[in-house]
């Protein structure tokens, strides 16, 4: 009791709890798995926690040419997908904002996305895009647009669109449904002063609506940045990376490396070089989160 | 309960067989399956309609022996895969009863018991021998096998019946059209058929252990095979870059859907199901499937032929049994090998071939095939007739530890020259030269 009393002050005490508890379940395993990169640990071998193996995995990974492959492709998809469900989850709020009767009816199909697991929308939109029996084909060839079979999933741009178009249609919602919180909790009486001195629809956009909304635009970005990889599932059963890894993302081939193929030293060797793509995103929207914040003279 | 059990067997095999056949066959039925009250067996088993059929059977256990049945994880067997070695990683293996797999097996160490030295003799001999002995690992039994698996050929009969067709075939090489008896026939056929994209010659599984499997399948047919007797990769020799020209050369015909390189099972039997595809290299559990017409167009117009032999003339005949098996660290060993016992003994033997799965025990092939016909139902009875012609020449994938890790290095190279990013050569030389690694690393290969 003496120690407690004499050197530490009541708020380190309150906090204490959450320290300990953050230590045990994120900082120790985070210390763990960054260890066992330095190993040969294999899931399956125990023993092999042991197995010291250095800069090995590291080394193997800078030569690793599907590796960074991978990288960049995770990097690009992270870029075009978060993007476009901006895009489109901002427009979707604006116009459900704007809507004077229905709207709850309307926020909750706009939600329905969201409550598809990952593992059915990656079976949806493998048998919509099937080159066989899909559903865009027989449409295509129904309608007599073409008698050509299009293999979606097997064409290096069109795979990784129907990888994106899925991702963009299961998260947009995620976007849609910030955003237009801030627009609800948005003040009116800029908006009204602003049309009142002869602005037009755009100019009380981009000058007064998008400003205040963009802290809600950067917290999603950061929640989603890290959430994103939620989409691995959806990988996995629309294409698995493949074929010939042209659709190969990170997820795919860190979480085949450490599970299926039990290399889980070399799998978290990949997950912290990766782990740099999360800390960039993270570090970059929270910066704009507080430059957006200082704009708006601490609003949000 | 045990002389009921005794009555009951004796009457479904008279209905079987005939009564002499039956009585005899009573006889063999193991019926006591020991005493555990008290006991609660904790498993891990796969999950899935297919799968979760026989475990019906679990009350009947319990109500003989006083043990209980826990499952405490049902999951698909790549899920199930997952959370095994993560019980062997975190050093908790609570459980009793796991559902295995040959192709998975080898990975788990000594994980699981030797069960020759728990299961009588007698009742090993009543099971196909062969399968029996692909469900050893380094001499070791770890696993009972309920049923297995091996591909042979479905056809749609009105193409190979169709007067136009065969004289067309006739004309363009020489021969009666028929169903192939070598895979270079069978490519033949396939291009022939072709007529996208209404009409494909057939789909293959394009990514995972599918396509390495199917790959493995025509290596082997042409004389080849993955390792040698060393462990050093051998599968990027003439047999190889032979096997995978095999797939390259219907895929740039178009005879085959573009997507096929994104296949797995499912999307075959759905495309062979919709009528698309002329013949289908497959496994025996899509056979009921087809022929229902509810859920089939081809209902009815399905054929079945022994698969294609390579240029070595032998069959590739890649199989995998699913079994059950028991761990070291379970603390009733004795209830454990009754219960994987009881779910593959006869009775469940018979539960499975009737769902169209190819069981793991000698009579229960026989009298499945009888019960078939008796039926009147000859589709499923040909169905096993041809299949078990395969059983032969059946082999399972290498029976090592890191033959998934290989597989995984494999199947995207074959995807790679199969879509025309690389030659056969080149993508199984990377292949190789990845599999030598892994080899290395594990210490197998010095």
């Amino acid at each position: 009791m003496r120690f407690f009393r004499s050197r530490l002050s009541p708020p380190i005490l309150l906090l204490m709890p959450a320290f300990v508890i953050i230590a045990l379940v994120v900082a120790l395993p985070l210390l763990f798995s960054l260890y066992t990169s330095f190993t040969g640990y294999r899931l399956v071998q125990p023993a092999s926690l042991w197995q010291w193996v250095g800069w090995r995995n590291y080394q193997r990974l800078l030569t690793d040419v599907d590796f960074w492959w991978a990288f960049g492709r995770t990097l690009v998809f992270l870029t075009i997908a978060l993007n476009l469900e901006l895009v489109l989850g901002l427009g979707i709020a604006l116009l459900i904002d704007k809507l004077t009767a229905g709207q709850r009816i309307i926020r909750t199909i706009m939600m329905f996305p969201m409550m598809f697991s990952p593992i059915l929308v990656g079976f949806q939109f493998k048998y919509i895009f099937n080159d066989n029996v899909g559903l865009v084909n027989n449409a295509i060839q129904s309608l007599g647009w073409s008698d050509v079979t299009i293999p979606w999933l097997v064409n290096p741009v069109t795979a990784n669109l129907a990888i994106l178009m899925a991702e963009v249609w299961m998260s947009t919602p995620i976007f849609a449904i910030l955003l237009l919180a801030g627009l609800m909790a948005m003040p009116r009486d800029p908006i009204e002063a602003a049309k009142v001195d002869g602005c037009n629809p755009w100019q009380v956009f981009r000058h007064i609506t998008l400003p205040y909304l963009m802290p809600f635009v950067y917290i999603a970005m950061a929640i989603r940045s890290l959430d994103v990889a939620r989409a691995y599932d959806m990988v996995k059963i629309m294409t698995n990376g493949g074929p010939a890894g042209r659709t190969e993302l990170l997820w795919t081939l860190i979480a085949r490396t450490g599970y299926q193929d039990a290399r889980m030293g070399m799998a978290n060797a990949m997950s912290y070089a990766s782990i740099l793509l999360s800390v960039y995103f993270t570090v970059y929207f929270f910066r704009k989160l507080a430059a957006a914040r200082r704009t708006m003279g601490g609003v949000a | 309960m045990t002389i009921f059990r005794g009555i009951r067997a004796a009457l479904f095999s008279c209905a079987a067989l005939g009564a002499l056949a039956g009585v005899a066959h009573a006889a063999d039925q193991q019926t006591d399956w020991g005493q555990f009250p008290g006991v609660t067996l904790k498993v891990k088993l796969i999950g899935g309609t297919q799968y979760e059929k026989l475990y019906t059977r679990l009350p009947e256990w319990e109500k003989a022996t006083g043990a209980k049945v826990e499952i405490v994880s049902s999951k698909n067997h790549f899920e199930l895969d997952r959370e095994i070695k993560q019980d062997i990683a975190s050093g908790t293996i609570t459980w009793c009863v796991g559902s295995n797999h040959t192709s998975f097996a080898p990975q788990y160490g000594d994980l699981y018991i030797d069960l020759k030295d728990h299961v009588p003799q007698a009742t090993l001999d009543q099971f196909v021998q062969g399968t029996l002995a692909s469900s050893m690992v380094d001499g070791r039994l770890v696993q009972l096998p309920r049923v297995t698996d091996v591909s042979n050929l479905y056809y749609l009969k009105d193409l190979y019946e169709n007067a136009d067709n065969k004289a067309k075939y006739k004309e363009k090489f020489g021969t009666e059209l028929a169903p192939p008896a070598t895979y270079d026939e069978l490519k033949q056929q396939i291009i022939f058929f072709a007529s996208p994209p209404n009409l494909y010659g057939t789909a293959f599984a394009g990514k995972d252990e599918g396509m390495t499997g199917r790959f493995m399948e025509i290596v082997r047919a042409n004389g080849g095979d993955m390792f040698d007797e060393n462990w050093k990769p051998i599968f990027n020799s003439q047999a190889g870059i032979d096997a995978l020209q095999w797939f390259i050369d219907i895929y740039n015909a178009k005879a085959v859907p573009a997507g096929t390189v994104n296949y797995t099972w499912d999307d075959i039997g759905q495309a062979f199901a919709a009528g698309t595809l002329a013949v289908d290299l497959d496994w025996p559990g899509f056979a009921a499937f087809y022929n229902d017409p509810a859920k089939s167009k081809v209902a009815g117009k399905v054929g079945f032929a022994v698969a294609p032999v390579g240029t070595s003339g032998k069959r590739g005949g890649w199989s995998g049994s699913h079994s059950f098996s028991v761990t070291e660290a379970c603390d009733n060993k004795e209830a454990a090998v009754s219960l994987v016992t009881f779910l593959t003994d006869y009775d469940s033997a018979m539960m499975e071939a009737r769902a169209g799965n190819l069981p793991a025990r000698t009579q229960a092939f026989t009298d499945v095939v009888e019960e078939f016909k008796k039926s009147d139902t000859p589709y499923m009875a040909e169905m096993f007739t041809v299949w078990e012609k395969s059983l032969d020449e059946a082999r399972t994938p290498p029976l090592v530890a890191q033959w998934i890790e290989v597989s995984n290095v494999i199947w995207p190279e074959l995807q790679s020259a199969i879509v025309g990013q690389k030659t056969a050569k080149e993508a199984l030389d990377t292949a190789a030269a990845k599999a030598t690694q892994i080899m290395e690393d594990a210490g197998v290969l010095q």
